[in-house]
C-alpha cells in the first residue's frame, strides 16, 4: 500500500466531538481510490488530515506513506515526500502568476517554463493564454481548478489528493475532468479522490465509504457505491441509472440483497 | 549627454523594479525625460507635445512638465530624481499639467542608492484637464542603510471625464523614514485608481502614507489599494481616506498589511466620509498574517511556512 490509515480519529478543533472515528483503509500505488459519503461524513477533514494541515490533527491512530509513519510530519514534510492536495476551492492570490504558482512544487528547477507548459497541456489549457496571468479573481472557477490540478501535476508527486475536484463545475466539463484524471494515472501517480458524486467516483478502482465519520466499507468501487446507495435508500436510482448499460456489474438479485441488508440494520 | 555622464549607480537601482534603464539614458529611448543628480539637472529631453523645463534653486529643483492639449504619448515621460551622494537635502517642486484630451504616462523614479542621512522632500502639484488619461508611476529606492528621510507631498486635480492611475512603489531596499501625503480631487465622471505598496524591513524603517481622494464631482469614482509588509522591527502606517462629496459618487479603500517578526508594526486607518445621500463609500482592511488557507496551499507544494510567506509577500507587493 502506498498510503495506509490505521484507526485514524480526528476530533473537532475544540476536541469536543469526533469528525472522523477510527477509520482504517489502504490506497494501492498507481490506483484511483475514491472516498465517498454524504455531506458532513468527514471526507474533506480526512483529506486535510492526510495532507498534514495543522488545524486537522488526528487524536488517535497512525498514517503511513510507503511504509513510513508520517503521523507527526507537517504539511511541508509530507509534500516533500510526494503527497499533495488539489483544493476544492483554491485560493485567488493577486500578483501570483500561473507560471510562478506551477513552479512552486517542481523538484527540477531547470526548464521551469517547459514543465509548466506540459502541466497546462495535461489539464487541457492553452499555455500561451494562461502562463502570464495571475491566479486571481479574473479566472473562472473551472480555470482555477484546472490550474490547481496542473500545479499538483507539475510537482510529480506520488499521491495526489483531489478534494471534490468537480464541485461547482458545469456538467459539460465533467467528462473532460475524468479524462484528466486518467492522464494523471498514466503518469504513474496515485489519486485519492474525495467526492460525493457517484458519477465521478465511477472512474475509481477502489473506494471507501464514510458515513457519519465511520468507515463502512473499503472494496472495489462498484461494491462501495452499491452500499452507499443502499444506506441512502436510493434503490430506483441505483437500478435505473447507476448500474445500467456498461456499468451493469451487478444482477438485480444482488442489489436487492444489499438493500435488504441495510434496511434490516 | 551620454550614459557615462549619468551616475551608473542610480541607473542600476532602477533594475530592481523591472524598468528598462535604457529608457532613462539621454539620447536613448523614445520618451521625453528629465534627469537629476542631487540638485543638478543632468539632462532634459523634450518631444513634440511635451514641454519640460527645470530650474536649479537652493537645495532643490523646480520641474515643470506640460502635456499639450490633445497630445497622446505612447512612451512614458521619465523623471529621474536620483541622488548619488550619501547625505544632504534635495527639494523637488514638480508642477505637472496635462491639458484637455491628452494621454500620458509619467514614470518617476526616486533613487538614492547610498542614502545615509539624506533628506528628500517633494511638493508636487498636478493638474489633469478634461477627458485625459493620466498615469503616474513613482518608484523609490533608498539604498540598504535605512538612511533616507523622504517626505513627498502632492496635490492632484483630476478634471471631468478623466482617468487617473497612480502607482507608488517602495518595496526594494530599506526605506528609512518615509512620510507621504497625497490629496486627489476628483471632478465629475472622473475615475481614480491609486495603488500604494511599501515594505519596511528593519527597525530603521518607518513608513507613513496618507492617500486621500475627495470625490467632488457627480459620478466620480475611486479605488485606493494600499498593500504593505513590515518585518524585523519595521513599521508601516497607512491612512486611506475617501470623501464622497457629490451625487452618485462611489469610492472604496482597501488596505492589506502583513506583519513579520517580533517588533514589527502594521497599522491601517481607513477614514471614509459621505455627505451626499446618493454617494457610496466603503472600506476593508486586513492586518497580520496571510490567511492560513493560502499558506496551507503553498506549503502543500513543499514549501516551508517562511518560504510560503515570502512568495505571498512578493506576489502582494509585486502585483501589477
Amino acid at each position: 500500500m502506498l498510503l495506509e490509515l490505521k484507526n485514524v480519529t480526528i476530533p473537532t478543533f475544540d476536541q469536543k466531538c469526533l469528525i472522523v472515528n477510527d477509520v482504517s483503509f489502504g490506497v494501492k500505488e498507481k490506483s484511483i481510490h475514491a472516498v465517498i459519503g454524504p455531506n458532513g461524513s468527514g471526507k474533506s477533514t480526512l483529506a486535510y488530515s492526510i495532507m498534514g494541515l495543522s488545524t486537522y490533527k488526528i487524536s488517535k491512530g497512525k498514517i503511513f506513506f510507503d511504509g513510513q509513519d508520517i503521523t507527526d510530519l507537517n504539511v511541508t514534510e509530507r509534500a516533500k515526500l510526494g503527497i499533495t492536495l488539489a483544493w476544492q476551492e483554491p485560493a485567488r492570490i493577486d500578483g501570483l502568476s500561473v507560471l510562478k504558482y506551477l513552479s512552486l512544487g517542481m523538484r527540477d528547477k531547470t526548464n521551469i517554463k517547459e514543465q509548466a507548459i506540459e502541466a497546462l497541456k495535461t489539464v487541457n489549457m492553452k499555455p500561451e493564454k494562461y502562463l502570464d496571468r495571475f491566479i486571481d479573481e479574473s479566472l473562472s472557477g473551472g480555470e482555477r481548478k484546472r490550474i490547481e490540478l496542473a500545479a499538483t501535476i507539475a510537482m510529480r508527486p506520488r499521491l495526489i489528493i483531489l478534494d471534490e475536484p468537480t464541485a461547482g463545475l458545469d456538467l459539460i466539463v465533467i467528462e473532460d475532468f475524468l479524462n484528466i484524471f486518467n492522464k494523471i494515472r498514466a503518469l504513474d501517480m496515485t489519486i485519492l479522490l474525495i467526492t460525493h458524486r457517484e458519477d465521478i467516483g465511477m472512474i475509481a478502482d477502489y473506494g471507501t465509504l464514510l458515513w457519519g465519520g465511520d468507515d463502512i466499507l473499503t472494496d472495489n468501487f462498484a461494491e462501495v457505491m452499491l452500499r452507499y446507495c443502499a444506506k441512502a435508500g436510493l434503490k430506483a436510482y441505483c437500478k435505473r441509472t447507476l448500474f445500467q448499460g456498461d456499468n451493469a456489474c451487478f444482477g438485480e438479485d444482488y442489489i436487492d440483497k444489499i438493500f435488504q441488508e441495510e434496511q434490516s440494520k | 549627454m551620454s550614459k557615462t555622464e549619468y551616475p551608473e549607480e542610480i541607473l542600476q537601482s532602477l533594475e530592481g523594479y523591472d524598468i528598462d534603464i535604457n529608457d532613462f539614458i539621454p539620447g536613448h529611448g523614445k520618451g521625453a525625460k528629465m534627469l537629476l543628480d542631487f540638485n543638478s539637472i543632468k539632462g532634459i529631453e523634450e518631444i513634440e507635445g511635451v514641454i519640460i523645463k527645470g530650474k536649479e534653486i537652493a537645495d532643490g529643483i523646480i520641474a515643470d512638465v506640460i502635456i499639450k492639449e490633445g497630445v497622446v504619448i505612447e512612451d512614458p515621460v521619465h523623471l529621474c530624481f536620483g541622488v548619488k551622494k550619501q547625505s544632504g537635502t534635495q527639494r523637488i517642486f514638480p508642477r505637472i499639467i496635462a491639458e484637455d484630451n491628452s494621454e500620458v504616462t509619467i514614470q518617476a523614479h526616486c533613487s538614492f542608492p547610498n542614502a545615509d542621512g539624506l533628506v528628500h522632500k517633494m511638493f508636487g502639484h498636478f493638474y489633469v484637464g478634461k477627458n485625459c488619461k493620466f498615469t503616474y508611476n513613482e518608484t523609490h529606492y533608498h539604498g540598504e542603510k535605512s538612511g533616507a528621510l523622504v517626505a513627498p507631498v502632492s496635490y492632484m486635480y483630476i478634471g471631468e471625464n478623466s482617468i487617473f492611475e497612480n502607482t507608488f512603489n517602495l518595496t526594494q531596499g530599506t526605506p528609512g523614514q518615509v512620510k507621504i501625503l497625497l490629496d486627489i480631487y476628483a471632478m465629475e465622471n472622473s475615475v481614480i485608481r491609486s495603488n500604494v505598496k511599501a515594505f519596511g524591513k528593519s527597525m530603521g524603517d518607518s513608513i507613513r502614507i496618507r492617500d486621500s481622494v475627495f470625490l467632488e464631482g457627480r459620478n466620480a469614482r475611486s479605488v485606493i489599494k494600499m498593500k504593505a509588509a513590515a518585518k524585523d522591527g519595521g513599521e508601516v502606517l497607512m491612512y486611506g481616506i475617501t470623501e464622497g462629496n457629490a451625487p452618485r459618487c462611489n469610492g472604496h479603500v482597501e488596505c492589506n498589511e502583513i506583519v513579520l517578526g517580533k517588533g514589527s508594526i502594521c497599522r491601517a486607518r481607513p477614514f471614509i466620509r459621505a455627505i451626499d445621500p446618493t454617494s457610496t463609500v466603503s472600506h476593508e482592511a486586513s492586518l497580520g498574517r496571510f490567511p492560513q488557507k493560502w499558506l496551507d496551499e503553498v506549503q502543500s507544494k513543499g514549501l516551508t511556512e517562511e518560504e510560503a510567506t515570502q512568495i505571498l509577500i512578493e506576489a502582494m507587493l509585486g502585483e501589477k
